[in-house]
């Protein structure tokens, strides 16, 4: 493990490294077990890190990032030496201090200065070292009023800014920093991150591990990704972090869908098989309709769309059409539309009342207007129906619009609710009107 | 002898954590640092009135004999008794930091050997007030007990604070030992009464040595017979190797454990 670096110019290099643990099916650590263990021997290896190489030039700042569990933090527990690799070869050159664990050793009847020189004597620093940054380190932490009380009356984020400064005050050739920045409040954290990029100026050469993609940015110029334990791509900081991204949105989606088809299945097996009650089978149908997508509900669903309300009635259809009675979203200023909306109620004792809402792209709520206002009544004892709303004349002018739809009951309880349900463009206008809409008018001279 | 070398890199992780146990420990009782002297203090007075009173024994100025026993067998019994679990109780910073780990036990040792420097007044305030006094022909060899006394206790809580890590009963294992180990050791009575077999068996008992040359010292006022002072060094450098090889063995995989 410990050899040293091939490349002069190297600080760090990492070859074909592999680690597992050991998961017991039921860990022991009490003696019993243990025995029982011995002759049975029952663990499985989990393969952490499949074999991994690297190297970290000196001054460089990598960043280490990947999904949760994918050996990131295993490898920099690795460079910190605190694991063993089980096959390959770790080489560093120079001094290595990690910012992996603030406040170590902390003891919370001793005084802040205290803390400092048993703190930092854990990093290996020596006393005399402590005694000439001593100052800058309290300086550091900010902390000067309170160094000599005990750590047990600081607050949560005096003890990090402390454990904080000392840590980050240490003379290194290698520092290795896990998922840390997060201290204290903003103005501290802007410090700590601003100190971070001064020792990286310094030429200290920086590994990094970090969710936070806009702090790797800024740190690193090198970005490493490992994924199930190989590295999938290492490379320039902005474009690894941008391709990191866009697979982890993938990945969401795809999760999303393959839970939503698991759903469907499992609820479509249960409809189908013989062994629930019709009264489930309804339920079970009920819920399905109320969990619709704002896709399923509307064809012209556009992207920012949100559903919401207690559910005793829904939409179950919901479709713009023009003049022509063809779905539509895009119009002219003038134009017909028409708006269909299917409804299903499972409690037929609420009195329905339908909005429809019109606000433009930059949130000007521009128009809106409920049933129960035009017709003087709502819907009561209907299980299912249809309400059309029809504008003779679209008095908007050119913009995109976003359509909110509600069913709500007579005291204004929101039932179901679709915010920016549709996106309507209104293309042409009058030409020679200006802002939101038309208005009737005449110009003369006199 | 990297390792030494690397462990004597950290001495001053060794003196802040010995400074943090020590300090730690009293910093808030009224009484602080004089319960290191209070404690050893009762302890005589309870096992003075056990066997000088109620069950008389035939020692002259028994509570002499029995405290300069009793404090350094309270050493080596709270130093490896405690120490045992000095690794799983600092498992934040052995899973968290790299540092040579057998800082720790040392450091664990070393504040109980303080303790025991401390509770060294008492041993000194009952000879000389009761009347047995200093002799400087064999005073001067106490300190070689000590050491000797220290390495042992070093050698032991390595081994016994690796083995916990991965057993944990191993600490209460320690506990019982120790509470049938004092009855090994000639600290409550006196080895002149023995017969050769029973003094043969408890010989094996690398304390016995060590506290018969305490016993020398403080209360016959002599140096040690070579014997005792051979048997105590080869077994306190034989337990330290063998501690220290064990130590080194497991402490690789200390953070997986934990």
């Amino acid at each position: 493990m410990n050899v040293n670096v091939n490349n002069p110019e190297n600080a760090i290099e990492v070859r074909d490294v592999h680690k597992y643990f050991k998961v017991y099916e039921d860990k022991g650590t009490m003696l019993r077990e243990r025995i029982v263990n011995i002759t049975r021997n029952k663990y499985e290896k989990k393969e952490v890190l499949k074999g991994i190489s690297f190297d970290v030039k000196k001054g460089e700042a990598v960043a280490l990032i990947g999904r949760n569990g994918c050996g990131k933090s295993t490898t920099l527990k690795m460079l910190t030496r605190i694991l063993r690799p089980n096959g390959g070869t770790i080489a560093e050159q120079g001094r290595v201090s990690s910012l992996i664990e603030l406040g170590a050793g902390f003891h919370p009847d001793l005084t802040g200065r205290e803390n400092i020189y048993i703190n930092a004597s854990i990093f290996g620093i020596k006393r005399k070292e402590v005694d000439r940054r001593l100052d800058d380190i309290i300086a550091f932490s900010e902390l000067e009023a309170y160094i000599d009380s005990p750590v047990r009356t600081y607050s949560s984020g005096m003890y990090m800014r402390l454990a904080f400064a000392v840590a980050i005050n240490v003379d290194a050739d290698i520092l290795l920093v896990d998922e840390i920045l997060a201290v204290g409040d903003q103005a501290f954290q802007t410090k700590c991150f601003n100190k971070l990029k001064s020792l990286k100026a310094n030429g200290m050469t920086i590994v990094l591990v970090s969710h936070s993609l806009g702090q790797v940015k800024q740190i690193c110029d090198r970005v490493i990704w490992i994924e199930d334990g190989h590295i999938r791509d290492d490379g320039e900081a902005r474009k690894i972090c941008d391709d990191y991204l866009d697979d982890m949105e993938k990945k969401r989606l795809e999760r999303i869908e393959v839970e939503a088809k698991r759903r469907a299945d499992k609820e479509k097996a249960a409809l189908e098989s013989g062994d629930i009650s019709e009264e489930e089978k309804k339920a079970l149908r009920e819920k399905q309709l109320k969990r619709l997508s704002c896709e399923e509900i509307c064809a012209q669903c556009g992207p920012d769309a949100r559903r919401s309300g207690s559910g005793e009635a829904i939409f179950t259809d919901v479709v713009m059409l023009n003049a022509d009675g063809k779905p539509s979203t895009h119009f002219s200023t003038g134009d017909k539309v028409v708006i269909k909306i299917k409804f299903k109620a499972f409690d037929t004792s609420k009195n329905l009342n339908f909005t429809m809402g019109i606000t433009r792209s930059d949130w000007v709520y521009c128009y809106g207007s409920e049933m129960r206002e035009c017709t003087g009544s709502t819907i009561s004892g209907k299980e299912s129906g249809e309400v059309v709303m029809t504008i003779d004349s679209l008095a908007l002018l050119k913009g995109a619009y976003f359509l909110d739809f509600w069913i709500q009951d007579e005291f204004e309880t929101e039932i179901d609710c679709i915010h920016n349900l549709i996106v309507m463009y209104v293309d042409e206008d009058t030409g020679k009107d200006h802002g939101m809409m038309p208005m009737e008018h005449e110009w003369e001279v006199r | 002898m990297d390792r030494i070398k690397e462990i004597i890199q950290y001495k001053d992780m060794i003196y802040s954590m010995v400074k943090r146990e020590l300090r730690g420990r009293y910093q808030k009782s009224a009484l602080g640092m004089l319960w290191a002297l209070l404690y050893p203090l009762f302890q005589i007075a309870i096992y003075t009135f056990v066997f000088g009173v109620i069950f008389p024994s035939s020692i002259e100025n028994y509570y002499i004999y029995l405290t300069a026993g009793i404090v350094p067998w309270t050493f080596f019994s709270e130093a490896v008794g405690q120490g045992a679990a000095c690794i799983t109780s600092n498992s934040n910073l052995a899973t968290k930091i790299y540092f040579p780990r057998e800082v720790l036990p040392i450091s664990a040792v070393l504040a109980k050997f303080i303790n025991m420097l401390l509770a060294f007044i008492i041993v000194f305030l009952f000879i000389i007030i009761g009347g047995v006094g200093v002799s400087p022909a064999a005073i001067w060899f106490l300190p070689i007990i000590m050491i000797a006394e220290f390495l042992l206790c070093t050698g032991f809580t390595l081994f016994f604070s690796a083995i916990t890590v991965y057993v944990r009963d191993m600490e209460y294992i320690v506990g019982i030992l120790m509470m049938a180990w004092i009855w090994g050791t000639p600290i409550m009575y006196s080895m002149d009464g023995l017969s050769p077999v029973i003094k043969t068996i408890l010989l094996c008992n690398p304390m016995t040595s060590i506290i018969q040359s305490y016993h020398a010292v403080l209360y016959y006022k002599t140096l040690p017979d070579s014997m005792y002072t051979i048997i105590t060094w080869v077994s306190a450098i034989l337990v330290l190797v063998i501690g220290e090889l064990v130590f080194a063995h497991l402490e690789g995989d200390f953070a997986e454990e934990m």
